[in-house]
């Protein structure tokens, strides 16, 4: 019987004299219970740097007994429940010296579960051969049903399973006539059975294939019992609740005066600045107030639309956006231009043409990047959007 | 004096920001509202050492700070109704039409309150203590909603 952690009780027990350490059992002379639930007894007796453990009715003589069930007792000594929580709370209950039970805690190195994991191959030569075994007659009903798994990459392989009269056979290769086919490659696969991964993410993400009758697709789990690994258990999944919601809030931006004129010079395909009259400092987009000298800023000045590339960030990972939700494709770069007419760090910021992320060269001190042209949308709204991009002029 | 200047340059954009997100009921919000949807029960999770019973339930006691998410306990679908208030607007985001009722619920059995609507009553009718039964959804949502809305005993 395996617990939830997929360790037994007895192998706690059975492993301690290869975990003990002598060193902690320096002046440690006494017998110590543990009474887990439905398992049974265990007497630990330390006693000149060494120990010894029985599994015994009585456990008379011992300094303290730790009373916990299955779980609990594995949970704590691989480390994945804690101890003291579980004393507070009443699942470990200490009978007799609760500070001679603090001695036990240096005898012994921490359990580690032995490594089961499977090779992928390994796990999928398991997942087929098991699939007759873990068929659900009752769900299949009278119609004949042929599903074809192709699961491709040097450990897959071709499978179809042939669903008839209450019966699963499963033969290699595939039939030319399926009810349905599932594709996809041996990783995939074996993650998608160990509940790794959802089928829903696979497919939308198109690393696996469906092909045929959809209905049935969606009744799989019901034909064939949850897949374990050899000597584990299935551990039915707890179904957990989320709530996938969009929030959407009306807004309205005022572009005064200043902005005004910027987004409505590119309607006319002109990138405006303004200049700050007194640190003579070009601001773009331009802005009612120099950010430097905190005064009003009057003089517009068309720049560009040309420039140099001083600096590409590039996105491999794009956030959904915030006005529609939905993530755009990457990567995408985003470039820090000199527009014509400004110098230092006077630099416009716009999305790089996708395809020439590779061949955008940075520039810095005197040396130009590459030479930038803007791409203008057809119908221009006043809106940064008016220019789709910038592309290498050549 | 109000300052002049040269608004012909002025419009305003009109957007819509969209936030998507994902709300997690957890381990112990799931099993509650799953139990609401599968079964009609309602429960609450009991502090073994304080004996308060938190309904909706909660993994830890907020007097105690004990660790409580395994004391499930069922409680009544009948309470009283502790305090309430009268939405009189719309809203997207409102689970009823204005005007309704949403009332601060103790269930029988519960010694935390749960918010919810009450209907099937005029709502100049409501009062501190008025006793009200649950109506479950005939159709789930997988929220707590899943309770439609409370009524009078």
């Amino acid at each position: 019987m395996s617990e939830k952690f997929g360790v037994k009780v007895e192998e706690i027990f059975d492993t301690m004299p290869e975990r003990f350490r002598p060193e902690g059992a320096e002046g440690v002379d006494a017998s110590f219970g543990y009474d887990i639930t439905g398992r049974g007894k265990w007497k630990l007796t330390v006693k000149d740097k060494a120990m010894s453990i029985e599994k015994t009715e009585d456990l008379a003589g011992c300094v303290v007994v730790t009373r916990a069930a299955p779980d609990t007792f594995v949970g704590v000594s691989i480390g994945k429940v804690d101890g003291t929580e579980a004393f507070t709370s009443g699942k470990i209950a200490v009978e007799g010296d609760i500070g001679a039970l603090g001695l036990t805690f240096k005898l012994f190195k921490r359990f580690t579960p032995p490594q089961k994991e499977l090779t992928v191959r390994e796990y999928i030569l398991d997942m087929f051969g098991t699939l007759e075994s873990r068929f659900q007659p009752q769900a299949a009903g009278d119609s004949r049903i042929v599903i074809c798994y192709d699961i491709g990459g040097k450990d897959g392989g071709q499978w179809t399973a042939v669903i008839e009269n209450g019966t699963c056979k499963l033969a290699e290769g595939l039939d030319p006539s399926p009810s349905l086919t599932l594709a996809m490659k041996a990783k995939d696969w074996v993650d998608l059975m160990l509940g790794r991964v959802d089928a829903l993410t696979l497919l939308s993400t198109a690393r696996a294939k469906l092909e045929g009758d959809m209905a049935l697709a969606m009744r799989l789990g019901e034909l064939f019992a949850k897949y374990a690994p050899p000597g584990q258990e299935v551990v039915e999944d707890e179904e957990l609740l989320v709530l996938k919601k969009v929030i959407s809030v009306q807004q309205r931006f005022a572009t005064g005066p200043v902005m005004g004129k910027y987004l409505n010079g590119l309607k006319e395909k002109k990138i405006f600045g303004n200049r700050c009259p007194e640190c003579k400092r070009l601001q773009i987009p331009p802005r009612e107030v120099c950010a430097v000298c905190r005064i009003r800023v009057e003089a517009f000045e068309e720049v560009g639309p040309k420039g140099n590339i001083r600096l590409l960030d590039t996105a491999y990972y794009a956030s959904p956006d915030p006005l529609t939700g939905e993530t755009r494709e990457t990567p995408y770069a985003m470039a820090y231009i000199l527009l014509d007419g400004c110098k230092g760090q006077e630099v416009f910021a716009h999305f790089i043409r996708d395809d020439q992320i590779d061949r955008i060269d940075m520039g810095w001190n005197e040396k130009k990047g590459t030479i930038v042209r803007p791409v203008w949308a057809e119908e221009r709204k006043g809106k940064v959007t008016d220019i789709r991009y910038y592309e290498i002029d050549e | 004096m109000k300052e002049q200047f040269d608004t012909s340059n002025c419009f305003t954009i009109q957007g819509k920001l969209a936030l998507p997100y994902s709300y997690f009921a957890g381990r112990v919000g799931s099993r509650f509202l799953i139990r609401i949807r599968d079964e009609k029960k309602i429960m609450g999770i009991r502090c073994n050492r304080c004996a308060k019973v938190y309904v909706p339930p909660r993994q830890t006691c907020d007097v105690c700070m004990e660790d409580i998410r395994d004391n499930w306990v069922d409680v009544a679908s009948e309470g009283e109704v502790t305090n309430f208030t009268v939405v009189r607007y719309r809203d997207k985001h409102l689970p009823k039409d204005p005007p309704y009722v949403l009332a601060v619920i103790r269930l029988d059995g519960a010694d935390t309150c749960l918010a919810h609507v009450v209907q099937g009553v005029d709502p100049a009718e409501v009062r501190a203590g008025l006793r009200v039964r649950a109506v479950f959804a005939p159709e789930t949502t997988n929220t707590l909603l899943d309770i439609d809305h409370f009524e009078p005993v």
